[in-house]
């Protein structure tokens, strides 16, 4: 059975062009992907992640709310009791990027990730 | 060649097929001859810089007379920080300023709204009061400086009329006033533009006060730019350079249409509009566009608006470097991809010029990073030379054909466009959002398979580690939220509460009527309404309110 990736963008940012490519390479890899849209909150995105049954949870920042907004997310499905890869993508500083990590985020993803790359590294996180 | 500098790309055939085109798709022969232009009628097609159809620039003299404008584009944390700033930057010699508005204020909330939570000053400065907008021109006198705000309806119609009463209270007439309100109601924040321009305010309101400014501004503030078409950020989401002149010209040409329903006078309301223009890194074709949408402009604004007068057939444009183009990998090389945008931007007729920061892809710009790119725009405008002759690529085969070209296409994309009744349509129905995310998807293959070649992403890569480490602007978030909260606490405890009721109760009446809604605003922030209560006010007139889970979950917890 394909695995499932729940993607959203979370804040005010509107900045879209990262996760909806990636949306749209994951969907041609063989995931199923379920889309969010904009500003979306953390308890949104942990609450359809468990009706969805997904696999993976992945989010994109261009506006420097990485840090606030995962913070957010990991505490909403600790709250949960939701245990999930997190994929984060977008430009986020390179410390950031390491503290980010610490904190329990699978794989952070830089701009001019080429696809093949995108796959392999969710593959690695959430299985083939 | 050492062995990283060969990667999956084969940078040496830039060629598909056999076949050379510039990045929107245009066919490039080996080399052009007269045979090219040989249907060009100078006159007709050309004419002298400063004169119709303005191909060949705007202005007459263009850089002879005045260099471009090296506009700095500056915004973030509070309305004081940013005003420091900017009185910093005047001293080095920036004579233009983008202020760039936070996210919770580019969307109509206050700093103390529960959506803004962590959010506030991050990407702009936060403006939530008529005091924050008096903050921002401390030093500075609404007739001297010039601040272009990037940001939409509904909002500008309240940071319009924020800057109508600064003036007031500073004794400047309003019809001296000088700056420019972008005021583009499909402007999207940089991304799918169906839900940015619709999920807070209903886009035919949105539509309705963009109007009202433009009426407004064109009787009382002659000398502010009324309407700045964006189509920097329409261009950024990944659209080409052919959809990037159509879909922007379409933008304008609905809004002059839409003014000419409102009865408002072509001769009076053009001559102020101007355009936000991205510059990428096809040369060639950028300049083409730049040059064919001021010819297609010209024609356009005469034939179908019935414009009478020239200066109202005249596109003026800023430009921003295309911050698409910018990678995060050995991220120095990027100085050079903004030169080349800028060189493309005065061989194209820029009036005014941002850079991007070389730092773009690991966040927001240094002190360092901006001042290299303003350094950079100083030496092509005063150590190059390409500032002394108007229009220098004119006459050029390549260029002459590729402008006629790039008119064509342009054209036949905008007839698509008018096709479905403007672009207001094809925001509302989806095409515009389906013709962004086909070219997203495109651009992607073009690197993935090497048909695009990108320095540093897909072709002489080098490892992470041998990239030098860049500084990053430091964002405070957390700090800026909770003293703007503690500040609008003190605003709101402050003021004549009976005052404030009966300046909200106007604005419901006044937007029920259908008036023009900038002096109904201009009462309500005088009688200190913030920003987020002229959008509840106006949300509430309509009867018309959204959902945001993190709205209610603040509410919960009672902040906010």
């Amino acid at each position: 059975m394909a695995k499932r990736v729940l993607l959203a963008k979370m804040g005010l940012d509107s900045h879209d062009t990262g996760i909806v490519t990636v949306a749209h390479i994951l969907r041609n890899a063989g995931y199923e992907v379920i889309y969010l849209g904009l500003h979306n909150y953390a308890d949104e995105v942990v609450n359809t992640a468990i009706a969805e049954d997904v696999d993976a949870i992945g989010v994109s920042f261009l506006s420097g709310q990485h840090t606030t907004q995962m913070r957010r997310l990991l505490d909403a499905m600790k709250k949960s009791e939701l245990d999930l890869p997190v994929l984060c993508g977008g430009v986020i500083p390179a410390d950031d990027a390491a503290d980010l990590k610490a904190m329990g985020v699978a794989e952070v993803f830089s701009p001019g990730t080429l696809s093949a790359e995108v796959v392999r590294r969710v593959e690695l996180a959430v299985g083939a | 060649m050492t062995e990283q500098e060969q990667t999956t790309a084969d940078p040496t055939s830039p060629a598909r097929d056999g076949v050379f085109t510039t990045a929107a798709g245009l066919d490039i022969e080996e080399y052009y001859t007269p045979a090219a232009i040989e249907d060009l009628d100078y006159d007709r097609d050309l004419g002298v810089p400063g004169g119709y159809p303005f191909t060949r620039g705007p202005y007459p003299g263009m850089y002879r007379t005045r260099v471009w404008t090296r506009r700095f584009q500056v915004g973030f944390g509070s309305p004081q920080e940013s005003n420091e700033r900017i009185k910093y930057l005047a001293k080095t010699g920036a004579n233009g300023f983008v202020i760039t508005i936070d996210l919770p204020t580019s969307y109509g909330f206050d700093s103390d709204d529960g959506i803004a939570d962590g959010e506030v000053g991050v990407t702009g400065v936060a403006i939530s009061t008529l005091e924050d907008m008096e903050a921002l021109y401390d030093g500075f006198s609404p007739d001297s400086v010039s601040y272009a705000l990037s940001i939409r309806p509904p909002v500008s119609t309240v940071t319009l009329a924020m800057l109508a009463c600064v003036a007031e209270k500073r004794g400047v007439p309003l019809d001296k006033v000088i700056g420019t309100q972008q005021n583009d109601p499909y402007y999207q924040m940089s991304g799918g533009p169906l839900q940015t321009v619709t999920q807070f305010f209903p886009l035919d309101a949105t539509t309705r006060l963009c109007i009202d400014n433009i009426e407004f501004i064109s009787t009382k503030m002659p000398k502010l730019n009324w309407m700045v078409t964006n189509g920097y950020n329409l261009r950024e989401t990944g659209v080409n350079a052919v959809q990037d002149g159509a879909f922007t010209l379409g933008h304008a040409f609905d809004i002059f249409r839409l003014c000419q329903e409102r009865g408002l006078d072509v001769d009076v309301f053009s001559k102020r509009a101007s355009f936000f223009l991205s510059c990428s890194i096809d040369f060639f074709e950028e300049v083409a566009k730049f040059r064919a949408m001021r010819r297609l402009y010209a024609k356009t604004m005469k034939e179908r608006f019935g414009a009478k007068t020239d200066e109202c057939c005249r596109l003026r444009f800023s430009v921003q470097s295309a911050g698409n183009t910018l990678t995060t990998q050995q991220p120095q090389v990027n100085v050079i991809r903004t030169s080349m945008e800028a060189l493309a931007a005065a061989f194209g007729g820029a009036q005014s010029i941002h850079l991007c920061s070389y730092d773009e892809g690991h966040g927001l710009p240094t002190e360092e990073s901006s001042s290299i790119a303003l350094r950079t725009q100083q030496v092509l405008a005063y150590e190059t030379g390409v500032t002394k002759a108007v229009d220098p690529l004119a006459g050029s085969y390549y260029v002459e054909d590729l402008t006629n070209r790039m008119e064509a296409a342009i054209s036949a994309k905008l007839a698509e466009v008018d096709e479905f009744g403007g672009m207001g349509e094809c925001i509302k129905r989806g095409w515009l959002e389906g013709q962004i995310n086909e070219a997203r998807y495109h651009n992607q293959e073009e690197l993935d398979s090497g048909r695009r070649t990108l320095v540093g992403v897909n072709a002489f890569t080098c490892g992470p580690d041998e990239d030098p480490p860049i500084k990053v602007h430091k964002i405070q978030a957390d700090v800026w939220g909770e003293r703007r909260a503690a500040y609008l606490k003190e605003y709101r405890a402050g003021r004549d509460q009976a005052a404030w009721a009966e300046a909200m109760g106007q604005i419901e009446r006044a937007w029920k009527a259908g008036e023009n809604m900038v002096p109904v605003i201009m009462n309500a922030v005088r009688n200190k309404v913030t920003m987020g209560e002229c959008h509840d006010a106006m949300r509430d007139a309509m009867g018309w309110s959204f959902k945001n889970a993190a709205r209610d979950a603040a509410k919960r917890e009672g902040v906010g």
